[in-house]
């Protein structure tokens, strides 16, 4: 029993040491973003918590940046994304679990094989489709490299083949025709895998780097993470602006968050551990 | 594999079988697998201005890649990189993981917190530790009152990255690991239990068998992951850092020359490369995985 | 049990690939050539169709005006603004930072879809306009009251002239000079730099202005512009012969003014490249580390905005070497430039030649923005503000003006240099033997072009 409590503790103790470097980054981020400059670069003392409180860091980077814009195209982008992903994976997987046809297993080699590859060496191509259909600098633009996902077709598939058979079979029995089955017997039920695939896709998405500084430069059009980058050249060492920038982008995802944080968890959990 | 016709029946499946998969698989051939060609193909080819005027210049790219000491300096960073993030973010996880699987209380709170850098984005995340590292203003340097170059020592640039590497990760491989542990029968430990076994014995012998294969998946996404390393060397590391070319990551390369020079041709070169030497360590782990990895 | 299927899937994965790329490679060469053709024809076809969209002289939408420096941001929307209300054609400036602006630039031009109105700079104007990216101003020039070419300073109107066309309008120009912080030189006794400044009195004096607490100067590693080319040509060295075909970082001269700077850093006067490189010059002189900065007028807004800097600081002339007569300036000067295919020509020249007149560039010095490269109008940058004495980037302009070193692809050799350099800065190679390992890799870039 003894054994047990300082065990325990010890637990405790690691597990709050690292929740505190969790949050120290954070922490210093909201400090921060209400210094004045000046402030961010007094060593002696050294400055914890901003004398006064520079709310006038936010006007000044909304002024700069419109982030109402860029929370639109985020989250335009994310919502295209997960519908493309959602719907086109929700059908590919059930063909891919439940169906047999000719060339089924090439097909699905194809899926897997593109999940091994890394993303970088589709991307010179891509831009350069994207700058011929003329897209760039658009939310089609944004969209592109996610109009299919061969993650979630596979993980739709997965979702598919845990699913009871009778239930197919007493649709078919009732007169339902394939997409009739489809449509009201199993999609239905494959609900938590498409909410764990949306999920996974929009962290991804608004984690994304690379292809929105690619196909959006424009700072009008482009997404959070890309207008982040390009303040962070901007503003060098402005750190006050840069932190204010970087906490006005992320405090509605760490709402969001925190609010379903469930679903969040157990939506990336159930994407990554369904493989 | 008989030719034999189709039932009427099967040739409604087929057709329809075609119909749901026809979206994904048109968008994967068109937006991935052509792409894979097109990649190899342009980097035979030396690229013009505004990309007009390729010059097909045979293998003359990869010779210049494997005398490149550029180029094998950022593969000798990734590696650097990958070795530091992938173990030790697993190790951390994997502890984390196991103490969350307890009892405790307070688990979710600590769950929650664990996994916050996982929802925000690398560029903010970067901002806010190029800050914390800064020598002469940073939290880190003036809270110890020491006075490290962080991230602008060549000799240890890269593994401060890689801290924010370990730190980004940890929440995500956490959660994965959990996942895993939820499936392992109690029934496991309550034997070992009996049997004597502390909890660092049953660690090593439950729990990382038992879980094993969910390590394996893990490691292999996180060695691609960390391979491609890119959000946070682009945005910690400025183009006069000194420690730059101690720290630029293939994937930096690739960018830095298809888009910022535009020597698209040079730096699908670069990319391929990469690509043959992830699916040589992915091999290698398959190979190795026969080794460790635990199928119930 | 499931988790087996990782097993199989990766092995699968990893046979098909291997399968995948062999038994498909012979026909990969064939597909992008196919696609690669009809691109080529398509860019001409949309300009032919853009045409007439814009010769109506109701313009559609908005025109989108792109720039790199956020500081001159607020100043230049202003002067749009005046524009959009004569013409009635809504503009909205862009800032994108320097690297993203020259992808931006990059992406535009091979996809046909450039900014209307964007900066052009000494550093790819000649790549740019041998392309023909850029708008072709020259016969609109002929036919304008507002523009005479002869008003601006020559060195810029030639820079953007290729094959006896124009196709840029001189924007501004810049002088280099020495921001100095008044109170850290008061406090430590040393006489506030003026026109008798050699660059040796610079090193010393910034030897006498370090202490703990700051230091005497501070170098931009990544602005040559801002630093050492002045000293290099002050000093009786070059960057690029005249012919643009070799390189004089070998020139004793050259080697001569760079070793002014890396025996700075040796001596601690300078602080060393880890600090510049994490926390730029104008910052440190913004915070009151380092008592000297050299910077272009351009960073005027900055430092007007910087209360500290406001308070605290002052420019001077930068100092010469044997005689007054060596003092140099490196100058540079932007050029408005438009898309050669743009979706509003008409619209986008009548911008730019509204904003090369002589009204905005007035108004453009007037609102310290930068210099206007409109001969004649710095007198009211000078007057701009209260706070400094911009006389010494005034009398900048009677120094002797050296272009900014360039060629057709400048950066490929200053990318280079910069590399290179931070050996010297760092002190783990000798300067000499680092500028001439760079004279030789530039001659080298150069035979190329």
């Amino acid at each position: 029993m003894k054994r047990k409590i300082i065990s325990n503790t010890i637990i405790y103790i690691i597990l709050i040491l690292f929740a505190f470097t969790m949050l120290v980054p954070f922490v210093w981020m909201v400090l921060t973003a209400f210094k004045t400059t000046a402030e961010t670069m007094q060593v002696d003392p050294f400055v914890l918590v901003p004398k006064v409180w520079q709310v006038e860091n936010f006007s000044k980077v909304i002024a700069a940046m419109d982030f109402v814009k860029l929370y639109a195209n985020t989250i335009l982008m994310i919502a295209l994304r997960v519908l493309c992903a959602v719907v086109t994976a929700t059908f590919a997987g059930y063909a891919f679990a439940r169906l047999n046809f000719k060339g089924k297993n090439f097909m699905f080699g194809i899926v897997l094989f593109q999940m091994m590859i890394p993303v970088q060496i589709f991307i010179i191509p891509q831009y350069i489709m994207v700058s011929k259909l003329h897209i760039t600098n658009s939310p089609l633009g944004l969209l592109f490299p996610g109009l299919v996902t061969a993650f979630g077709t596979f993980l739709l598939r997965q979702a598919y083949m845990g699913l009871p058979k009778d239930l197919e079979e007493a649709a078919r029995l009732d007169g339902c025709n394939i997409p009739q089955t489809f449509l009201f017997v199993m999609a239905p039920l494959a609900k938590s895998s498409m909410v764990a695939l949306s999920i996974f896709t929009a962290v991804f998405a608004y984690k994304d780097l690379m292809w929105p500084m690619i196909v959006c430069p424009n700072p009008k059009k482009t997404t959070l993470a890309a207008a982040l980058a390009n303040m962070n050249g901007q503003y060098a060492q402005k750190y006050p602006e840069l932190m204010m920038a970087a906490l006005i982008s992320c405090v509605p995802m760490i709402i969001l968050y925190v609010i379903f944080q469930k679903q969040f968890i157990e939506g990336i959990a159930t994407s990554g551990g369904k493989l | 594999m008989s030719k034999a016709k189709m039932t009427p029946r099967e040739k409604n499946e087929t057709m329809w079988s075609w119909i749901f998969i026809a979206p994904t698989m048109i968008g994967l051939i068109v937006l991935n697998i052509i792409p894979i060609f097109q990649t190899i193909y342009q980097s035979f080819f030396k690229t013009g201005d505004f990309g007009k005027g390729n010059k097909f210049v045979g293998l003359a790219n990869y010779q210049k890649v494997f005398g490149d000491t550029e180029v094998w300096q950022s593969l000798w960073n990734t590696v650097k990189y990958a070795i530091v993030e992938v173990p030790i973010s697993i190790v951390i996880a994997l502890v984390l993981a196991v103490f969350l699987n307890k009892k405790l209380k307070g688990r979710e709170v600590f769950r929650t917190i664990m996994f916050l850098p996982m929802i925000v984005a690398p560029a903010a995340i970067a901002m806010v530790w190029k800050w914390l590292y800064n020598s002469n203003f940073g939290l880190i340097n003036n809270i110890f009152g020491i006075k490290v170059n962080w991230i602008s020592n060549p000799d240890i640039a890269i593994y401060s990255i890689a801290v924010i590497g370990i730190w980004g990760v940890i929440g995500y491989n956490m959660v994965l690991f959990l996942a895993g542990l939820q499936e392992v029968p109690g029934d496991y430990y309550e034997a070992a239990a009996l049997d004597g076994a502390t909890g660092i014995s049953q660690f090593f012998h439950i729990t990382v068998p038992l879980i094993s294969p969910t390590i394996f998946f893990v490691l292999v996404t996180r060695v691609i992951g960390a391979m491609q390393v890119f959000d946070l060397i682009y945005m910690i590391i400025d183009y006069n850092n000194p420690a730059l070319k101690k720290t630029e990551s293939l994937v930096y390369l690739f960018y830095k020359y298809s888009f910022e020079q535009s020597k698209k041709g040079y730096g699908a070169t670069v990319i391929v490369v990469l690509l043959a030497v992830i699916m040589v360590l992915t091999v290698f782990q398959l190979i190795a995985q026969k080794k460790w990895v635990h199928y119930d | 049990m499931k988790k087996k299927v990782i097993a199989v899937l990766l092995s699968a994965i990893t046979a098909m690939s291997l399968i995948g790329c062999g038994s498909s490679a012979s026909d990969a060469p064939a597909e992008p050539a196919k696609e690669e053709a009809p691109a080529a024809e398509e860019a001409p076809a949309a300009e032919e169709e853009a045409e007439p969209e814009s010769i109506g002289s109701s313009v559609e939408g908005e025109l989108t005006v792109t720039i790199w420096d956020e500081g001159q941001r607020p100043g230049l929307q202003q002067i749009v603004d005046e524009w959009s209300a004569q013409s009635g054609v809504k503009a909205t400036i862009n800032v994108v930072d320097w690297n993203s602006y020259w992808t931006l630039l990059e992406a535009g031009a091979t996809g046909g879809e450039l900014p209307d109105v964007f900066w052009m700079h000494s550093n790819v104007a000649q790549q740019y306009m041998e392309n023909d990216m850029l708008l072709d101003m020259t016969d609109r020039i002929a036919a304008s009251d507002k523009i005479d070419l002869a008003n601006y300073y020559g060195g810029i109107v030639n820079l953007y002239q290729s094959d006896g066309k124009q196709y840029a309008i001189p924007k501004d120009i810049d002088t280099i000079a020495l921001w100095y912080n008044k109170t850290i030189f008061d406090e430590m006794g040393v006489a506030y730099p003026d026109e008798t400044w050699t660059w040796d009195t610079f090193a010393e004096a910034a030897k006498k202005l370090t202490n703990d607490e700051h230091w005497g100067y501070a170098i931009q590693p990544g602005n040559n512009q801002e630093g050492f080319y002045n000293t290099i040509y002050s000093m009786g060295g070059y960057v690029i012969s005249d012919d643009k075909k070799t390189s004089g970082f070998d020139d004793p001269n050259t080697i001569k003014a760079m070793e002014l700077f890396t025996n700075m850093i040796a001596e601690g006067s300078c602080p060393d490249l880890a600090t510049v490189s994490e926390t730029a010059p104008n910052e440190l002189l913004c915070a009151g580390k380092v008592a000297m900065s050299i910077n272009g007028s351009w960073m005027l807004a900055g430092y007007r905005d910087n209360e500290y800097a406001a308070a605290n600081c002052d420019v001077a002339v930068l100092p010469y070497t044997n005689d007054p007569s060596d003092r140099v300036s490196i100058y540079n000067g932007l050029g408005w430039a438009a898309a050669a295919n743009g979706k509003n020509i008409d619209a986008a020249w009548s911008l730019i030649e509204y904003l090369g007149s002589k009204e905005a560039q007035l108004k453009q010095a007037e609102l310290g923005v930068t210099m206007s490269a409109y001969e004649g109008t710095s007198d009211a940058w000078v007057n701009s503000v209260d706070c400094f004495d911009l006389n010494g980037h005034m009398k900048m302009l009677d120094a002797k003006l050296v272009f900014r070193p360039y060629s057709r692809v400048t950066t490929v050799w200053e990318d280079m240099m910069t590399e290179k350099l931070k050996e010297a800065w760092t002190g783990d190679k000798a300067t000499a033997d680092v500028c001439k390992d760079i004279a030789a890799e530039m001659n080298a870039a150069l035979a190329e072009e």
